[in-house]
Formats: C-alpha cells, structure tokens, sequence
C-alpha cells in the first residue's frame, strides 16, 4: 500500500511548538501585555432572571473607569456561534442586555488601569433589578404559564416568537416506525439522562483588544475561529474587516467551548472603543463556570429487535436544557438524530428534538456535540437488548453496525454520504481479546465488597461538516504553502491547534507533499489578515478537512517546483520526483534512473528567484464533500465498592479508526484525554443549581466541581490504545479525524461495565456513589 | 493603603516591588513583573497552573502572600531550563507527548522538579502524588507520568 511509503506521516517528531511549551514561551491570550494596557471586569448578575431597571456608574467613573452598558453598546442581537449559514442562525442576545436570564450574565462592564481598581470601580455600580421569576427545570418551562425567558428572538434577520421556552424543534423520520415495532419480537424503552457537564478548560477564556488609528481594532481572543470572530466584530461593531484584525494565539483547552465568539469578546471591544486604549480581560474561575457547559440531555430510546437481533425500528426523543441563551441548539439537534441513526441500521426511525430556555447558564458544544449523550443511551440500550435476547453484546454490535458501502448522515440529516473506510470489526475483535473478554463472568457470580465488571461500547464522529452538496452548515478551509530559498517551506492556515497536534499534521503533510524534512516546514503566526476563511476548527474537521486545504495547497506549490527544476534540469517535469536526503537536511528533485538530473529544492527555489521566475507557492480554498466517521471503541473495566458506592475504572482499551495516523503519539494522547472525560462524564461531573437562589452549587470552583487529579485517574497505567488498520481515500494521505471521538463511546462503556460488576443498570450520569449506593440498597439480592 | 517592599530572585534575576499585604506571588509576578509562564487558573489554589519553586518547595503561587516571598528565590519553568538548554525534564515532556494545549505543563514540570530533586528515583506512584495537585484537563495524565518517569534514575535493579 501507499501508506508504506511516507517519510513524515506517521512519524513520532518533536512537536513544534513542544519547546516553546516547556520552557514557558508560550503566550496565551491571558499573557497578552501591550503599552498603556487598561483592565476590565464585568459586572454580573447575582440572580437568575431580571430587568434591570437603572444603572448608576457615577463612583466608577469618579475613580477613572470607563463604564459600559446596554446603552452604549450596539443593539444587534447575534448568535456567537457562526458557523451555520445564517437562515438556520437563532440570534437571541446582545452585547449587554438590559434583561438577564442567568445567574452571572454580565450587563455591564468597567475599565480601569489596573485590575483591583477595576474590581473596585464594578463594585461601586449601583443597580436596581426588578426580580423575574425564574425556571430551572425543562419539563416545567414547557408548561404553560410559565416564566418567559423571551418573547421573541430573531432566525437570522427574521423574527422569530417563542413560545413555552421552547427555543427550537426537530423531527426527523424515515420508513414507518410503528410498523417498524409491530414487526419486533422484543420491544424495549428506557430513558437516560447525562449531567451538566463543564468543560473545564485550564485557561479561563480572555481577550485584549487595541483601537487602532485607523477606527479598527487588533484583538488577541480564545477562540477556535479567527474568521468568526472578526465577521460577527465587524456586524455588531459595523467595522470594515479590513480594519479589523483577529490573531490566532495558543489556546490553553477548549473542548468546544470557544467555538462561538466568546462573550467577553464583543465586552472588551467596546470598552477599547470607549476609552480608545487597549483592554485586557480575562474571566475568572468562578465568571467562566457560568459561562457555557455541555448539553445535558433527558432522552427516551425506544428499539424494535427481531429474536436474531435485527433491529426493526428506532425511536430516540430528547430534551435539551440549554439554558438562557440558544447557541446553536439547532444543528445540535439534527446531529443527535444523526448520531442515533448513523451508529446502527434501522429501517424505519424517528427523531424528535426540542431545546428549552432555562435560567442557567448555556450550553453549547463541548467535544462530541451530543454524540456521548446519544451514544451513552444507545450503547447502554444495545447492552440491555443483548442480554434480554440472550446474545453476546460485541455479536450484537457486529451484526447492525453501520459500516462500509452504507450511507451514514453523521452531521445531521442534511449531510449524508457513503462510507469508505471502517475500522469496527477490528477493533471490537482485537480490543475483545486485549480486555480478555472471555474471561468475563456474569454479576450474579460474583460476590464480596469489591467487584469488578467489564463493559464495551462503541462510538463515532465525524470528520467535519462536509457534504456533497453544501448544507446547512459551513465548512471550509484555506492554506497556503510555499518553499523558501533554502529548501525549507512555511504554511499558513487559519486552523488552529487545541493541543492534539493540528499544526503539527499539517506540517507532515507539507513535508510529505513537497519531500522535504518535517523539521523544514514552519508554521506561520495567522491572523484574519494574513489568511484566507476557515470556518472554525471544530467537528473534528482540523486533518481532514484542514489538512486537505493545506495539501492542496502544497501540490500547487510543489507543482511550481518541479516547473522550475525542469527547466534547470532540461527534463520533463512530470518525471521529476522530490524525496528528502539526510545528507543535505532538505529535499532533492531528481529523474529517477538518472544520476546527473538531481538538484536540491533550496537550489531550485533560490535559482528561480534569480532568474525572475517566481515563488514556489501554492493557495488552496477547499471544501471536503464527506465527513467520514472517524470510529472509536472503549472497553472499560470497573471495580465497584459495594460498603461506599464508589466506582474506580481499573483497565481500559482505547481504540480509533482514524485511517492514517499522522501524529500517532499525539492522536494516542487524544485517546487517553478522551478517556478521561468521558469517565469524568460517567461518573463524576455535573454542574448542578441550587433552585433557591439559581446558582451554582458548586460555587464556580473547582474544590466543588471536580475532575479527575493524576491520582484519582486510576487508567493512567492501565490504558492501552491502538489504531484500526485503515485508509480513507478521501483524506490527506488516508487520514480521517480522532477529536472529539476520542470520548463518544466512554461513558456507555462505563455503565455497562458497571452493570457487569453489580447487576444495576444506571441510566443516569453521573454515577455518584450517593445513586450507587441508593440503588444498592433497592438491590437486596446484590448482598455483600 | 500600605505597602510592602519585597526582594526575590526569580530565575537568578533580583526583582523588587511594592505589594500590599493581601497581594499574592501569582498577582506580583505576573502583574507587575511580567512572569508570565505562571499561569492563572482559579486564583484559590485547586488547580496548580500557578505551582513555582519557592526556596526548593513547590507552592502554589496564588496562595502564597507576596510578602512571604520577600528575600527568597523563585524558579518557574523558564529557571528549569531554556530552549538552548532544556532541562530533561523538559526534554521528555516534549518527547513523550506529554503536553497538549500545554496550560497545564509550566506547573507539571515545577512540580516534577521539585520531587525528582528531593526523590530522584520516584516510581509512577510517587510521581502522581507529586503532581496530584497539578490539574491537567487535556491528557487524562499517562503521558505526563510516562514523561516524569523517563526523566527520574532508574532503580537499580
Ligand atoms: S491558580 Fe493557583 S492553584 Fe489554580
Ligand atoms: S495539556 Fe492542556 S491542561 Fe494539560
């Protein structure tokens, strides 16, 4: 096979910016310091739903703040998510409101020349709320009668009324799912629930912002869209975006979290025009926890099942609490149902999606857009069918999985295609012998305080948001490559890396591509200025669509290339090759056969700049039209505690198929983060709301809200991961995403292995051992 | 309000300022001499981006008062090695993966620094208890261990 051959795929190297890292030269958008910097605060709501009746920034501005509020900011409702065409965009806040919906939005914002000052001017602001009351529960927001959070929003530039909280709907069906069950043997239902999770990302978002003399506006913000964030600036601002620079800096964690223009953004903005001085603002612990968290979901799963295990029909209903703002629950919608449908065949199947407004604070992606949700209740319902029709679990998965030559619609129902490469038999197969599967007994024999269970799940996601025809959602990318005058080449490309390594599969790939050492291709800085669009790095879709953006691009390149060697060389381009040679630390074009026609590319490039030739460059705008499901596999020990509830995962196999590997350390570090989160989703995290007050009862810190320490991670030594042996034509040297996969399928692995240990099956997450040991106790034959 | 006049040593480099009482070392470093390789992550000492060597102990800067570090020497990542001169602490982290978005890794490797100083030969064990007040939400930790590891002696066998 082809995949044999690369020099840079594949290939274990020093990450690039590895050094920087390490030795603390990195700078995130939190350590941005320029001249003359003023610091910001923003003031926040203590409760969960007001008007806000008067404003008093009178002392503020006594001590030298620069104050903002709803009046001085721009009444444009926007959507901080853009990366849906705009029809399907719910548009439903404003810079700073002069109502708030949730405990911690901000409605007005200080800045001063440093940051106890500022603390101090926000203090100092008298505010009048008239109370509203407010709603916590979806189910009860759906009632009539119930506190509005809005009357009307806008989709796009329509409006839009809402009415019952309910910010959005979708069905989706095919065939005929009654007809579907009445040709069951086994009907089964069940309802799951997944907890708020909070995405936790070590650097709280920031932002600094400089007005610059021409009008415009430089900013250095956490964001995973460069290009999102300056389009969405220049129409809330109404600046020409030639005027207005965005700049990728490094991202300390995002986890889909950054994905929309963060709301601080638009804040710091302002405030920079205001006072026409460059702000600094960086949320604190406490602000970020009531800024965004996952979807939890309340789902009702419903299989029809022949006795072979055949499934004859499917239903999935869900509820998503997305709290008090709508970012994009829309497409998360239709990509549940494309979750439900693409991970086993069902004829006939029906999707049933609503979103409801509560007074917390929203939800928005967080690795894997829904897909761990649906995958917990659909891989915890396979586990109940299998044992219900007597059949092994890994033979039923084997028997419906969507797999090669099927249609899958991964992203939604508007983007379907066919899928080329799959990797899921090999890796229920090999990770059923490395987890000894066999060796797995039935709970009722076993006995004693601990006991431990195996369990299996499966997973997908896909790589981006391509289809044939382009859909609802946007999905681009543009690079440019080009090969400098002493055999090394730069790329650039709005991708931005989250730490999995983007970046760095990029600059395989221009090495692959042009043949020279990975060592020899820089990464430039980007900005909005300096790169073409790329929708977002998100969905997974940075190497496979990012990185076909950049391949193309260096083919352009290399095509140049070899024009000029061919005219230096006197011999037909098309029979020039360019492979890297140790020696010389670069690459060399040659005829193969031939031992005089061979010139290094440095020499090349550097010729045809005497001779007025040219650059060797190459610029690529690219859609992929398929987002191939990149597939993932989790078995998943756990040691119960019957006497403390407690849960511990003891072993774990992690298993992807992400065609190529191009970075495999990197992508096997993925795996084990994935991991990671998706147990802390199983067993541990939720951000939960005290219904008095509206607040978090956790504080917003993290001595309350918990994730896993390297202590209490206990697979740290016990995780294995590997690759499915597979290609995907249709991706940069065969390669699909691993992202947000890497996560989809742990926390169903979790419960059925749970399920494994004592018999009780949880369909509700997190598992705390407080549900644990309740549920023990309604177990009296689990005896200990 | 009052203030204090403290002198450290941050990487060998004498910095002086004036603080207040309540001012912390996180504050100081990175707000008036520009530290910015210590991170800021929760400001109430639960997630240790903010872990400097403080006289051969590692602390977490956001809990240590300003004044408290007043005639001692502080070392961040940066004191442990340079680009040119990595430490091979620094060394393995970069080779063994053990850094994604690398918010975290500053902290990690103060940390680690301080146990591979005191316990050269630290097994895995050892190693996550050194580090169990270093969050790290990207790499669910094997590789930071695995880093760590590489970089302690051997046992002898
Ligand atoms: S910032 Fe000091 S422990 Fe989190
Ligand atoms: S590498 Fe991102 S938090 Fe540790």
């Amino acid at each position: 096979m082809e995949q044999n051959k690369f020099h840079a795929i594949g290939r274990i190297a020093r990450r690039k910016d590895g050094i920087a890292k390490v030795t603390g030269r990195e700078v995130y958008s939190s350590d941005v310091t320029l001249p003359h910097l003023l610091f910001a605060r923003v003031l926040r709501s203590p409760i969960p739903h007001a008007r806000i009746k008067s404003i008093n920034t009178r002392e503020a501005e006594k001590m030298g703040a620069v104050c903002i509020t709803s009046e001085d900011t721009p009444d444009i409702k926007y959507n901080e998510r853009q990366v849906s065409i705009p029809e399907k965009t719910y548009r439903d806040r404003v810079v700073l409101p002069d109502k708030v919906r949730h405990v911690g939005e901000g409605f007005a914002a200080v800045a001063a020349k440093t940051e106890s000052l500022a603390e101090k001017a926000m203090r100092s602001i008298e505010v009048e709320y008239e109370k509203l009351p407010a709603i916590f529960d979806p189910y009860e927001a759906m009632r009539s009668g119930s506190p509005q959070l809005y009357d009307e929003i806008c989709l796009g530039d329509t409006k839009l009324p809402i009415e019952s909280n309910i910010a959005c709907h979708r069905e989706v069906g095919e065939g005929d799912v009654e007809h579907g069950f009445k040709e069951a043997d086994l009907v089964v239902e069940k309802e799951f629930r997944t907890g708020r999770v909070y995405h936790a990302q070590m650097e709280t978002k920031s932002v600094v912002c400089r007005p610059e003399p021409d009008g415009g506006i430089s900013v250095w913000p956490t964001t995973q869209s460069i290009h999102n964030t300056r389009q969405l600036l220049g129409r809330i601002f109404s600046i020409s975006l030639n005027k207005l620079n965005v700049h990728r800096v490094p991202i300390g964690g995002s986890f889909g979290s950054s994905i929309q223009m963060n709301t601080c953004i638009p804040i710091c903005v302002a405030l920079a025009l205001k006072a026409q001085k460059p702000v600094k603002l960086v949320l604190s612990r406490e602000e970020d926890m009531y800024d965004h968290c996952k979807y939890p979901v309340i789902i009702q799963l419903k299989y029809g099942v022949k006795k072979d295990g055949t499934i004859t029909a499917g239903e999935l209903k869900t509820i998503v609490d997305i709290g008090g703002h709508n970012i994009q629950a829309y497409p998360l919608l239709g990509c549940m149902a494309g979750w439900f449908v693409s991970l086993y065949r069902m004829p006939h199947l029906q999707f049933d999606g609503t979103a409801v407004y509560t007074n917390k604070a929203p939800g928005c992606a967080m690795q894997g857009y829904g897909n761990p949700q649906v995958s917990f209740a659909v891989e915890s319902m396979i586990d109940i069918i299998a044992e219900e029709l007597g059949m092994d679990p890994i033979a039923l998965r084997l028997k419906n999985y969507v797999g090669l030559g099927e249609t899958f619609w991964g992203q939604g129902p508007t983007v379907r295609s066919v899928i080329r490469s799959c990797g899921v038999e090999e890796m229920l197969l090999k990770g059923k012998d490395m987890i000894e599967w066999d060796q797995r007994v039935s709970p009722d024999k076993k006995t004693g305080r601990y006991r431990k269970g195996v369990g299996v799940a499966r997973g997908f996601h896909t790589s981006g948001t391509g289809a044939p025809t382009p859909g609802e959602v946007i999905d681009y990318s543009t690079a440019m490559v080009k090969v400098n005058e002493d055999g090394s080449a730069d790329f650039s490309t709005a991708l931005m890396c989250h730490g999995g390594g983007t970046l760095e599969a990029g600059a395989k790939i221009v090495a692959e591509e042009l043949g020279i050492p990975i060592d020899k291709v820089g990464i430039s800085p980007a900005d909005t200025r300096s790169t073409g669009y790329d929708v977002c790095t998100h969905a997974t879709r940075g190497i496979y669509c990012g990185g076909a953006s950049i391949q193309r691009a260096a083919k352009e390149a290399k095509a140049k290339l070899l024009k000029f060697a061919s005219r230096l060389l006197d011999v037909n381009p098309e029979a020039l090759k360019i492979q890297p040679r140790e020696e010389s630390d670069q690459g060399h074009i040659f005829l193969p056969g031939s031992l005089e026609k061979h010139i290094p590319v440095g020499e090349v490039a550097k010729m045809a700049q005497y001779k007025g030739w040219g650059t060797a460059i190459g610029v690529a705008s690219h859609r992929q039209v398929n987002c191939p499901p990149c597939f993932v596999t989790n078995f998943i020990e756990v040691e119960v505690d019957t006497y403390t509830g407690e849960i511990k995962t003891t072993r774990a196999v992690a298993a992807v198929d992400c065609g190529t590997p191009i970075n495999p350390d990197l992508a096997a570090g993925q795996l084990e983060g994935g991991l990671c989160r998706g147990i802390g989703l199983a067993l541990l995290e939720s951000t939960d709301y005290d219904p008095e007050t509206g607040r978090l009862t956790c504080g917003g810190t993290f001595i309350d809200y918990k994730f896993y320490t390297p202590v209490d991670m206990p697979p740290v030594d016990k995780v294995k991961t590997f690759f499915a042996d597979t290609y995907e034509s249709s991706g940069p040297f065969g390669a699909k995403g691993v992202g947000e996969a890497a996560n989809n399928a742990t926390a169903a692995a979790v419960v059925n292995a749970i399920y494994n240990a004592i018999g009780i099956r949880f369909a509700e997450a997190p598992v705390t051992p407080e549900r644990v040991l309740k549920a023990l106790q309604n177990q009296p034959d689990v005896e200990k | 309000m009052m203030t204090y006049s403290i002198e450290t040593n941050v990487n060998g480099r004498p910095r002086a300022a004036e603080v207040t009482a309540r001012d912390t070392l996180l504050d100081v470093l990175r707000d008036h001499w520009d530290v910015f390789e210590v991170k800021n992550g929760c400001e109430q000492g639960d997630c240790g981006v903010c872990t400097v060597i403080l006289s051969g102990k590692a602390v977490n800067a956001c809990l240590t008062l300003a004044v408290q570090a007043n005639g001692k020497d502080v070392v961040t990542a940066k004191g442990i090695g340079s680009p040119k001169e990595p430490h091979l602490l620094q060394t393995k982290f970069v080779e063994h993966g053990a850094i994604q978005c690398g918010f975290c890794t500053p902290g990690m490797l103060t940390s680690a620094k301080v146990l591979l100083d005191q316990n050269p030969k630290a097994n895995r064990q050892e190693i996550r208890e050194a580090i169990a007040g270093n969050l790290c939400r990207c790499t669910g930790y094997k590789k930071i261990v695995d880093a760590i590891e590489a970089a302690a002696a051997k046992p002898e066998s």
